[in-house]
């Protein structure tokens, strides 16, 4: 027995020596006093799905780990569906995970109920922290307060199938129009199998109808004062639904109740000539075990355009950022775990592994030379967030945006009448105290 | 209802529920030993006597309030507060007196919500009962090898687990790659590739009015098939030997006979079908939307979605409100069949 357990040891230390090696590079300035005040402690994190790839979340706990041996870190993924619920109950609780992150439409909710520590003091501690993107830091900021970093930004483009558009004769559009006219080109050619979609567009895709909107010069809300208005059944707005729709019915076999959740499967089944996808849903489609690897040589990105030719339309910013639960009783390593994470090297290694917008735009022209994915980072250029309300969260978990646009794509509603009625409850919603 | 004068040969025995208070011989002994049983003993056990059942019941009595009563305070109480998400991580609710319910009141979705609720309780319910019936009947006519077999698939579709059932349902009724879409369009009924059974909430609350059925079908019919069993069949050989057709049998004589049964599954299928949620929220992906909320699953939403607790209360306290006050209809008749 003795015996066994001094190759353990011995097997610790090597690996505790190999993990110390090969982090070598990482900063090692943010080893405090902290270590001490305590026995071993667990850090945990949240991290949503489809964020950070294995290999990068690993290679952040052997740097993270190099400056905190004693304690261990614990990452946890989480699904974007429901989320806000899980969320609740882990901020309502009196330990909530150390650090989480959250959807950058999300974090004012949660900020503005308390639930966020506030980061401000520890600002300057960041890499490239004058740097960040502001549409990130703005959704991190609330009273003037830092309340989360920015981690990582994503934006949407078209995806498509170079064969298909040669089979069809058709070129990527430079407006509204042509895409409209090379999407019923495309069903004209690929008619005969049923399941066939040229626009592939789940009912439920919010984030990519919002384009549509803006670009006919529509808005989600707008801010009256310190009141707050829905303004998607303008006639702008609706306009731009007009359009989707006429996009959908013509060209879209996609389930009018669905959402995004698994359309790159679905593009992967090769029954889908385009999609509207973040730059690193590739990755999904080319994944071995849910997508198709041959598809690599035929996928080519080009951004949604505008009605008005030549242009882009806006697009929505998504992205997500990193908070540390006010609750946490560990806030010195969760610190050091999101400054690792939103340091130079590991924002470096999302872009280029993870294919995804990197939180500052010192880190933005590592895409350049890349036709793929320097589509995405252009559209970001030209982006749009949804209100920055508080209570935009609640919007999106009352799921008013995909209830108004299923009902309009399975007409049970007519444009006019769905815009209305959601209009009434995002106002509602917006105003209501939280 | 019209009260039934059901043929009485047999002593009282199987005392028919609704016989009017007028026809005292149906039910003499019964009625007599009710009358005279707790009179006979002397004054100190007459005392004693109600504090039997009430000892016996303390100890059920007191985990139930424990289980039950505490959370339902506690609902009640959030009910009355302004509960948010500052709240929730505070740990602390403002009082605001009725002003969730009067929200609630005033909101016309909440009368489309509780009309629809109540419609599909009473679809569900009518045909749970109006199949479960069929099924206990078929049970009886079937010979035993035919029998054992139908009471297994009963069993086995009552045994499966909530969820592992509706997933199987989703999957048959799947937009994709549906059995049902497949099947129809094999038939030839029509074109029903990459069809949605829930893109119209009517043709979607068909789909979930079959689901919740199917869950609910086997307890209803294997108990009224151990009902049936007691209906005795010289009862119902009478009434055929005077020339009674199948129906009028049924409804004359087996019916009156079992209505105790009828009723008290009636009630239970009510509760459980006023409150459904987890069909609705399994088959549409967590995400319903509002065309087919049921008062349940406004009130989850309002509560977990929205995040405001207060009115999420209010909403289920109403919708407990509601179904005490359907209920109470069974509640009565099935005393007015038992007592007196």
């Amino acid at each position: 027995m003795p015996h066994r357990h001094r190759i353990t040891a011995a097997l610790a230390i090597a690996l505790a020596l190999a993990l110390g090696v090969a982090a070598c590079g990482g900063s090692s300035d943010s080893g405090d006093q902290s270590e001490a005040q305590s026995g071993p402690r667990t850090l945990n994190v949240w991290l949503m799905t489809g964020s950070a790839p294995p290999a990068v979340v690993d290679a952040v706990n052997a740097q993270w780990k190099t400056a905190h041996p004693n304690d261990t870190v614990k990452v946890e993924l989480q699904q974007w569906n429901n989320i806000t619920t899980k969320l609740d109950a882990a901020f309502a609780g009196s330990s909530p995970p150390d650090v989480v992150e959250l959807g950058n439409t999300l974090v004012s909710k949660y900020a503005a109920a308390g639930a966020l520590q506030d980061l401000t003091g520890s600002r300057g501690q960041f890499e490239n922290n004058q740097a960040w993107l502001q549409s990130l830091t703005e959704s991190c900021t609330l009273d003037g307060k830092l309340v989360c970093a920015p981690y990582l930004a994503g934006s949407r483009a078209v995806i498509y199938r170079k064969s298909m558009f040669a089979k069809a004769g058709v070129t990527p559009p430079a407006s509204l129009d042509q895409l409209q006219a090379a999407a019923e080109k495309l069903t004209q050619t690929f008619g005969s199998d049923k399941r066939f979609s040229a626009f592939y567009f789940p009912g439920k895709y919010w984030y990519a109808a919002l384009p549509f909107v803006w670009d006919h010069g529509g808005e989600v809300a707008i801010k009256d004062g310190d009141q707050w208005r829905g303004a998607l059944d303008s006639p702008e707005s609706q306009a731009g639904l007009t359009a989707l729709k006429r996009l959908v019915d013509c060209c879209s076999r996609a389930d009018k109740q669905g959402d995004e959740l698994k359309q790159d499967q679905a593009f992967a089944q090769g029954r889908i000539a385009m999609i509207v996808a973040n730059g690193w849903e590739k990755g999904v489609i080319l994944d071995p075990k849910q997508g198709n690897p041959k598809l690599e040589k035929d996928l080519a990105a080009f951004p949604l355009p505008s009605r008005t030719s030549g242009q882009t339309a806006p697009v929505f910013l998504g992205g997500s950022d990193l908070g540390i639960a006010a609750k946490s009783k560990n806030q010195d390593l969760a610190l050091d775990w999101v400054k690792t994470l939103a340091g130079t090297k590991f924002q470096t290694q999302m872009a280029t592994v993870g294919g995804v917008i990197p939180n500052s735009t010192t880190l933005l022209d590592l895409h350049a030379k890349d036709p793929y994915l320097s589509v995405f980072d252009a559209t970001a250029k030209n982006s749009r967030f949804t209100p920055t309300s508080p209570n935009w969260a609640n919007v999106e978990a009352a799921n008013i945006l995909p209830d108004m646009l299923v009902s309009i794509f399975t007409e049970r509603a007519t444009v006019a009448d769905a815009t209305k009625k959601a209009s009434t409850q995002i106002t509602d919603t917006l105003n209501s105290g939280s | 209802m019209k009260p039934t004068v059901t043929p009485d040969p047999f002593g009282g025995e199987l005392a028919p529920p609704r016989t009017p208070p007028t026809a005292p011989s149906s039910r003499r002994r019964t009625a007599a030993s009710e009358r005279h049983g707790p009179r006979r003993p002397g004054a100190r056990g007459r005392r004693l006597r109600p504090l039997v059942p009430y000892t016996l019941l303390a100890p059920s009595l007191l985990v139930l309030a424990a289980i039950l009563g505490f959370p339902l305070y506690r609902l009640v109480a959030l009910s009355f507060q302004q509960y948010g998400l500052r709240e929730l991580f505070a740990g602390k609710g403002r009082f605001i007196g009725l002003q969730n319910y009067r929200d609630i009141l005033s909101d016309p979705f909440f009368w489309t919500v509780v009309v629809r609720t109540v419609l599909f309780a009473a679809v569900c319910v009518g045909l749970t009962m109006v199949l479960g019936t069929l099924v206990a009947l078929l049970l009886r006519n079937l010979g035993r090898p035919m029998r054992v077999l139908v009471t297994a698939g009963l069993v086995a579709a009552w045994a499966m687990p909530t969820l592992t059932a509706i997933s199987i349902w989703q999957w048959l009724f799947d937009f994709e790659f549906g059995v049902v879409n497949w099947l129809l369009t094999r038939l030839g009924v029509g074109d029903y590739v990459q069809h949605n059974w829930f893109d119209q909430p009517l043709q979607g609350f068909a789909v979930i009015v079959i689901v919740v059925v199917w869950a609910a079908l086997p307890f209803v019919a294997i108990t009224l098939h151990a009902g049936l069993t007691q209906v005795p069949a010289e009862l119902e050989e009478a009434a055929r030997v005077d020339g009674a057709g199948a129906w009028q049998v049924f409804w004359n004589i087996t019916f009156p006979v079992m209505k105790p049964i009828f009723l008290i599954l009636a009630t239970l299928s009510t509760i459980w079908d006023f409150k459904v949620f987890t069909q609705i929220w399994v088959l549409l992906n967590q995400r319903p939307s509002r065309e087919y909320f049921l008062l349940g699953i406004w009130s989850y939403s309002e509560s977990f979605g929205v995040t405001r607790y207060g009115k999420g209360a209010a909403i289920a306290v109403v919708m407990v409100l509601l179904l005490m006050l359907l209920t109470s209809f069974y509640v009565r008749q099935m005393l007015r069949a038992v007592e007196p």
